[in-house]
């Protein structure tokens, strides 16, 4: 359904004496996302995770390798074009616009200023309040409403594949529950191809698929049984073993 | 009548398909082309004939005033003295601004001074918006002077828009607020291709418990500059906040100053400014929802000059 076939993404970075050096973050990754599936992608911070949704995306260039959807080769087409060939993004940190209400964003993204229509989409999502459609966009939303519009923004799109980015960022703990539930109807009802970039047990738990990156490949894909003794492996937090002794002073800065 | 470029400035600047319903003073060319007083609202040209006296009786409420002046002869600088005297516990709205057609290469202008006296607990709403249109290479200048005077516990809005076509602006826009009175104000000014304006406001809260916003929007494409100056003084317990934020496009300058200035112990002022360009995150946004780069850019200029 989406085919990624070994992608490569690197960054040029200027050192302190101003010399390019060449990073590669995403390092060959090739794998195919079936329809109607849940995955989540997970793994350490800086491995390279929300990298390769964006990549999916097209928000970020792809140095090399290929991106297919329905065995379409998009890989040269830009956001707006693999937009509106079904591919939607829930970004981690979403944008704030000063000007610009719910209303605008959602009618954008449903291609309707009809709130009949609108309305539908604020019962999908499990929106109650109409006023909530007049708010700005902008700095006075809470973390979890902003989160909530980039839902509903997503979900509107009515996409093949849904890829969210950290969905949980800024949630409180009770509504992460209600949200998984909607992801999996939006997969159960409208067959969306549902891609969670997560550290979230619970994102993981409701995952059929698990994808753990590490350092910019795959390095494991499987489901939560087989992949949580990886995961305890790999020091997410490697606080403990470097930092846990005072005599690493660098890790308390 | 109104030809058809007199109704395209009509539509630009005050909303209107043709003659307001209520009271009105048009003004064509730098003469009165149509009137219309209210049992409310009275207008008359000022003594020495530079403008008109706006008055609105005390007590009147849900009413509305068009003053809108279009200008379209080549060579002519108008400049209008307006003054409105609202009474106590008024609630009306105000529509003024100026559309100015350009269609040789002669310059054209217009200064509109416009004074505000709002009596006791009135509510005042003002919209202004200025536009230049028209095939011509003329120079068109529009300064508009904008002050108002708030008496106890009135509050007055202000829209202030520039929307585009206007080559020269020095625009000046001054309160005055008593006790317990506010003020809300916007300016919204777009600038393309050769175009500066320059924006110098005032604001003195001068009364106890009086407060005043300003926000300022700007765009800036092509080569053209703007530049913005706001003073805020406070001589009481009172509060104030500026808010100045300018998007620059292509090759636009730029240069923003907010000052604060406390004259009492317990007044709370504030500032932000910003100047930039279109967040990448926000085009990025609207693009996953389908629109192209341009649409993007558009939907995010239109919803700031909202």
């Amino acid at each position: 359904m989406l085919e990624i076939k070994d992608l490569y993404f690197s960054v040029d970075e200027q050192d302190a004496q101003s010399v390019i050096h060449t990073r590669t973050i995403v390092k060959g990754v090739s794998f195919t996302f079936k329809k109607g599936k849940f995955y989540a992608i997970t793994g350490p911070n800086g491995s390279g995770k929300t990298t390769i949704a964006k990549l999916i995306m097209g928000i970020n260039p792809i140095t090399s390798g290929s991106v297919l959807l329905e065995g379409r080769d998009i890989t040269s087409l830009g956001v707006t074009e693999r937009a509106r060939a079904g591919i939607a993004y829930s970004f981690q940190n979403p944008a704030r616009f000063k000007g610009l209400t719910f209303r605008d964003m959602l009618s954008i993204s449903a291609g309707t200023t009809d709130e009949s229509e609108l309305v539908k989409v604020l019962i999908r999502v499990g929106i109650c309040s109409l006023d909530f459609l007049d708010k700005e966009v902008g700095h006075a939303l809470s973390g979890g409403e902003i989160k909530k519009i980039e839902l509903a923004t997503t979900i509107a799109r009515n996409p093949k594949v849904a890829i969210y980015d950290e969905p949980d960022t800024g949630i409180d703990l009770w509504t992460i529950g209600p949200m998984i539930e909607l992801l999996k109807r939006e997969r159960d009802e409208n067959g969306a191809t549902t891609i969670v970039v997560s550290h979230n047990e619970k994102f993981l738990q409701a995952a059929e698929e698990i994808l753990l990156i590490r350092d910019g490949q795959i390095m494991h894909v499987g489901d939560l049984s087989s992949t949580t003794p990886l995961l305890q492996d790999l020091d997410f937090c490697n606080w403990k073993t470097i930092c846990e002794g005072e005599a690493y002073a660098r890790c308390h800065r | 009548m109104l030809d058809v470029i007199d109704r395209e400035l009509l539509k630009g600047v005050a909303d209107l398909e043709g003659i307001p319903k209520g009271a009105y003073n048009i003004r064509k060319n730098g003469k009165l082309l149509a009137r219309q007083v209210s049992a409310n609202i009275l207008i008359e040209t000022n003594e020495d004939n530079t403008g008109i006296n706006i008055i609105i009786k005390p007590g009147t409420v849900n009413e509305s005033v068009h003053i809108p002046v279009i200008l379209s002869q080549a060579d002519l600088f108008d400049v209008v003295k307006n003054s409105f005297v609202i009474g106590e516990a008024c609630d009306v709205t105000i529509v003024a601004g100026c559309g100015i057609h350009c269609g040789s290469d002669k310059p054209e202008g217009h200064a509109g001074i416009h004074e505000f006296k709002i009596g006791k607990s009135s509510k005042v709403k003002y919209v202004e918006k200025h536009l230049g249109v028209g095939p011509g290479s003329g120079k068109r200048t529009l300064n508009p002077v904008t002050r108002v005077f708030l008496e106890e516990r009135a509050h007055a809005e202000m829209e202030l828009t520039q929307i585009g076509g206007v080559d020269n602006a020095q625009r000046t826009n001054e309160a005055d607020l008593g006790p317990g009175s506010s003020v809300l104000i916007t300016e919204r000014v777009m600038t393309d291709g050769v175009q500066r304006a320059v924006s110098k406001n005032t604001i003195l809260l001068k009364g106890e418990g009086s407060r005043a916003e300003l926000i300022s929007r700007s765009v800036i494409r092509g080569d053209s500059r703007q530049d913005f100056y706001a003073v805020l003084e406070a001589r009481a317990r009172s509060y104030g906040h500026l808010e100045c934020d300018a998007i620059v496009m292509d090759n636009g300058t730029n240069e923003t100053v907010p000052s604060l200035r406390s004259l009492h112990p317990d007044a709370e002022l504030t500032h932000e400014a910003a100047i930039g360009k279109i967040a990448n995150s926000q085009l990025m946004k609207l693009m996953s929802l389908g629109l192209t780069y341009d649409e993007a850019v558009d939907r995010i200029i239109r919803g700031f000059l909202r």
